[in-house]
């Protein structure tokens, strides 16, 4: 018999089994069945994630594969280019002009640089750098073509071993070798030789120069310009495998550079510099040419400027005050410099009146001091008022006078003059191996409605017969036409690339200077000779040629020819102002039989031809002989 | 007397093996394979550095002695103990807050002997505490139920916010919405909750980090910033998308050997795996995740009572969830949160804790009655 007591506990016990025996587990259908349903409904959104990854997976993997194995190179590839040494410039006798040589920059790679604010700060404060210096750096982080900061250029080992100490404060900043080009005579020849410096913006537009991947230097002008495809060589480059630091784990190619090739110049470096030298407190142009074969043998325009200051990451300050100064260093006078070119000018047109038979060698002009034009008010004077008297062409040369010249011009007429001038090289370039030449100006009736709008006046053909007026020459346009008289019409285009040379397999490879003839045909011999004459007259007839109290240099004879140009206005040279006084100009060649040099002098406001610019020509002259004598007697 | 052949012979010994230390063999095998892979991976990454190998190695022989330790233990046991682990793992995390150590946010804590992230528990504890919770209600689920469960999962959730580690509390949340939905509850319930807890988000939002903003600002525009947040989800799908269909082979990753892809060996795995094996490995890869999820839920289903049910099928699916969470992240269509790979990242805390889930799903397997009605 069970009592109530007992018959409870049991109960009470049952429920505990009941609450915690697995096997008394209240599994009812309608849970398992629901459990049952939920669970296969987990599965198949399993199922079905699954599948949508997977589709993820084929797009990403198989379907953007190339895109993305281009991405997991680039991140892992770098190239690394290696500068090609740049060849050297020479002149003709073998000497240096432009070299190369080994320094440490300063650098820092932009990618590495976070904050562009603190950094600078950074190495302000470490390498106590200056306003100056951290003004170039700044604008170096504005150019986007620059990968690189140049901190410091050519280190010095005082401050190399300085920077060693501070690296650890500025981690970023790594020392690089470079080779960095040094010119030599910068000043004296700073208009032939040019100067290198960083590829800009505008250097990609170039479709003359070829920029090669990984150059990061180009000429920007003169012959570092012209000859860039030559002196360049091509840059080497290195595959590197990086790190996501930027370490190098491997080299997995490397292409080692070529080396550019050197130009040898037709300069003569003796003579370049002593005409430099001639020039000093001057402005103005020498051109010295061999009109036998086209070299030029000096190149001078004054003042030149320092183009090794262009090397150097040269602030836009420095070159605003270079380009603002009132002598203008940086126009290169010689191929830029448009002059009238003033009585140097009468020559052509003599032979031309001659060959166009509208005068004869004996066809006179009365010179009374001045001119009389019909229907013109004022008289054309000439520089000598009281008058040549009787002149025929010869006098007129050797004389200058103008009033002779005045009258042709009449007789010939602007038409003829404009059209005949172009066959001596005036109009056009000369193509002299630089870049920027002007083509100078010879003004005719089409040329003036174009661009005054304006009909011709009569007086204005008076005016360019003496080389006034419109009338606009370069100093090399001058010199080419004194080598076609001089040659009688067979010249060679000024040129100053002697040959270039592959230093590996020092081959020379010369400039063939018969390629570019400049052949002019003269009509009458007779007419030549009869204008040269009258050249020789200007510089060897005693108290008659205007160049005639040149000191005669040997033996040589010299030919030439004087010429003042007018600045502004007819009484403008009698200004005390500098800027307003006349250019002094000189055309002259030597010997006077068998040319071997044409030497043209122009020096902006020097005054008078005879007195300024002839006694230049002639030293040059002088020199070149010298030198030649001197080469004669040693060999 | 039979005679067997030597393979057959190898199978008895297996099975009996296995059934001797309550193993689910096939379960066990699979996830052997992902943690094989995950060492190649590794050892690639370092290019050959057996360290980091051995390391993990100990970490996945401490993960099978828990997984055959707890395989041992009777599920009741579990259910008894449940809400002691689960009130027990809050106070650490509240000690956490207190006391944490770590290194951008404070999630370990410093026993002196062990560190561990008390976090991670909770990854197991939640759904063992609601399976608790559920194994003696009646079916249909009431309202009130919901409430109580929310309130269980939310609690922790709030404390590794405050950590701050959004990921796992994310993770945290889906497994026990998982538990809630298996455990029965209504549909409708759930959803409506749902909604509402949405409704909160703005609310979230402004107590983020801004760091943890960044990173889901990133997520919706990753191009925006490829140096920043950006970054490595980029890398991420270079080193996926250059692996191509076959990968560039085993050792021969060059985005993880040369660092481009961050965090190769832990939460970013997966890329470096699919770098290396290509579509044809990370496809298997994923297929065996499939195999894993569908067999613990296919032991979920074989389970005898709600309890073994909701608790098998919570972990299962949690696991499968990490997976979908760290590959999702890796291949651009999650957030990048910062969530281990299951069973191949390197690290200890996560593989132990999975190693345990994976040692619950065993004890419930190989303890369950055999009677059936």
């Amino acid at each position: 018999m069970k009592t109530k007591a007992r018959i409870d506990s049991i109960r009470k016990r049952r429920k505990v089994e009941e609450k915690y025996s697995w096997d008394r587990m209240s599994d009812s259908d309608s849970e398992r069945h629901s459990h049952k349903i939920r669970a296969i409904i987990a599965a198949t959104a399993v199922i079905i994630v699954f599948f949508i990854y997977i589709t993820k997976l084929y797009d990403l993997q198989v379907s953007q594969h190339e895109f993305y194995l281009v991405k997991a190179e680039n991140n892992r590839i770098k190239i690394r280019p290696i500068q090609a040494l740049r060849g050297l410039i020479l002149d003709r006798n073998g000497e240096r002009i432009a070299e190369n040589y080994n320094t440490f920059d300063l650098v820092v790679k932009k990618e590495r640089i976070e904050d562009k604010r603190v950094f600078v700060k950074k190495v302000t404060d470490a390498l106590l750098l200056e306003k100056n210096q951290v003004e170039l750096i700044r604008e170096q982080f504005k150019n986007r073509r620059l990968k690189d900061v140049v901190i410091i250029e050519n280190i010095s080992m005082e401050d190399f071993s300085k920077i060693s100490v501070d690296q650890h404060v500025v981690p970023e900043l790594e020392l690089t070798p470079q080779s960095k080009r040094k010119y030599l005579h910068p000043l004296a020849t700073s208009h032939i030789i040019g100067y290198i410096a960083k590829i800009s913006e505008k250097d990609l537009d170039s479709t003359v120069v070829n920029i090669l991947e990984g150059m990061t230097e180009i000429g920007k002008t003169g012959i570092e310009r012209f000859y860039q495809n030559l002196l360049v060589g091509e840059p080497g480059y290195e595959k590197l495998e990086t790190d996501v630091q930027g370490k190098v784990i491997r080299t997995i190619e490397k292409h080692k550079p070529k080396r550019g090739l050197d130009v040898y110049l037709t300069i003569d470096l003796d003579l370049q510099k002593f005409a430099y030298s001639l020039m000093d407190g001057k402005e103005g142009s020498i051109v010295a040419m061999d009109p036998r074969n086209g070299d030029i043998l000096a190149f001078v325009s004054a003042p030149g400027y320092d183009t090794n200051l262009f090397t150097k990451a040269i602030s836009t300050k420095r070159y605003q005050q270079l380009l603002s100064r009132k002598d203008k260093p940086l126009i290169n006078r010689v191929i830029a410099g448009q002059y009238p070119p003033g009585s140097t000018i009468k020559p052509f047109f003599g032979l031309i009146a001659l060959d166009e038979n509208i005068i004869n060698a004996n066809t006179s002009v009365k010179c009374a001091g001045s001119y009389k034009l019909k229907n013109h008010k004022r008289p054309f004077g000439c520089w000598k008022k009281e008058g040549h008297g009787p002149s025929d062409l010869s006098y007129g040369i050797t004389q200058s006078c103008d009033v002779f010249f005045y009258r042709i011009a009449e007789m010939t007429g602007i038409d003829i003059m404009s059209d005949e001038l172009y066959k001596f090289g005036f109009g056009e370039k000369t193509y002299i191996d630089l870049p920027g030449e002007l083509s100078g100006l010879i003004p005719d009736r089409t040329w003036k409605r174009k661009a005054k709008n304006l009909p011709w006046y009569p007086g204005e053909t008076l005016n360019i017969g003496i080389g006034q007026g419109f009338l606009l020459t370069t100093p090399m346009q001058l010199t080419l036409g004194t080598a076609i008289l001089a040659t009688g019409g067979k010249t060679f285009t000024p040129h100053l690339l002697l040959g270039y040379k592959n230093i590996k397999t020092n081959e020379f490879n010369k400039y063939d200077y018969l390629q570019n003839k400049v052949e002019v045909k003269i009509d009458s011999k007779e007419h030549l000779e009869i204008v040269k004459h009258a050249m020789w007259r200007v510089v060897n007839e005693k108290g008659v040629g205007t160049a005639s109290r040149l000191k005669r240099v040997g033996n040589i004879e010299i030919a030439g020819k004087t010429g003042t140009a007018q600045v502004y206005s007819l009484d403008a040279g009698k200004s005390e102002k500098k800027s307003l006084q006349d250019h002094a100009l000189f055309i002259s060649y030597a010997p006077f039989e068998n040319p071997e040099i044409v030497v043209t002098v122009i020096v902006d406001n020097g005054g008078s031809g005879s007195a300024t610019a002839a006694p230049i020509a002639q030293k040059v002259i002088k020199r070149y002989i010298e030198n030649k004598n001197e080469k004669v007697a040693n060999k | 007397m039979n005679i067997l052949t030597p393979s057959e012979n190898r199978q008895r010994v297996i099975s009996g093996l296995s059934a001797l230390l309550r193993i689910d063999t096939k379960l066990f095998v699979m996830v052997m394979m992902v943690t094989i892979l995950g060492l190649f991976t590794i050892y690639s990454n370092t290019g050959g550095n057996y360290d980091l190998v051995f390391k993990q190695m100990l970490r996945i022989s401490i993960g099978i002695a828990a997984m055959v330790l707890l395989a041992q233990i009777h599920p009741d046991t579990f259910r008894v103990f449940a809400p002691v682990l689960y009130f027990f793992t809050i106070f650490l995390l509240v000690l956490v807050i207190f006391f944490g150590v770590g290194k951008s946010a404070d999630r370990w804590l410093d026993l002196f002997i062990i560190r561990f992230q008390p976090s991670e528990l909770m990854k197991i504890f939640v759904p063992l505490m609601l399976a608790w919770y559920y194994s003696d209600k009646p079916l249909p689920p009431r309202f009130i139920y919901l409430v109580v469960s929310a309130v269980i999962v939310i609690i922790p959730m709030l404390l590794i916010i405050k950590q701050p580690d959004l990921g796992t509390a994310l993770l945290i949340g889906m497994s026990g919405a998982v538990a809630i939905i298996l455990a029965g509850m209504s549909w409708k319930f759930f959803f409506g909750a749902t909604i509402s807890l949405a409704g909160l988000v703005p609310l979230l939002w402004i107590n983020l980090h801004e760091y943890q903003k960044q990173r889901l600002l990133t997520f919706f525009n990753p191009e925006s910033d490829p140096l920043g947040s950006g970054y490595h989800l980029m890398q991420s799908k270079i080193a996926l998308g250059s692996g191509g269909f076959f990968g560039k082979g085993f050792l021969s990753g060059t985005q993880s050997k040369l660092e481009f892809l961050p965090e190769h060996s832990t939460d970013f795995i997966f890329s470096a795996f699919g770098e290396e094996f290509g579509f044809l490995g990370t496809s298997l890869l994923m297929l065996l995740y499939l195999c894993i999820a569908l067999r613990g839920i296919s032991i979920s289903i074989k389970a005898t009572d709600n309890f073994a049910r909701v608790l098998t099928g919570t972990l299962t699916l949690t696991i499968f969830l990490y997976v979908l969470v760290n590959v999702g992240m890796v291949i651009g269509l999650l957030p990048v949160v910062g969530a281990p790979l299951p069973f191949m990242s390197y690290g200890g805390t996560s593989m132990v804790t999975l190693f345990s889930a994976l040692g619950i799903i065993m004890s419930i397997k190989s303890h369950q009655r055999i009677l059936r009605k």
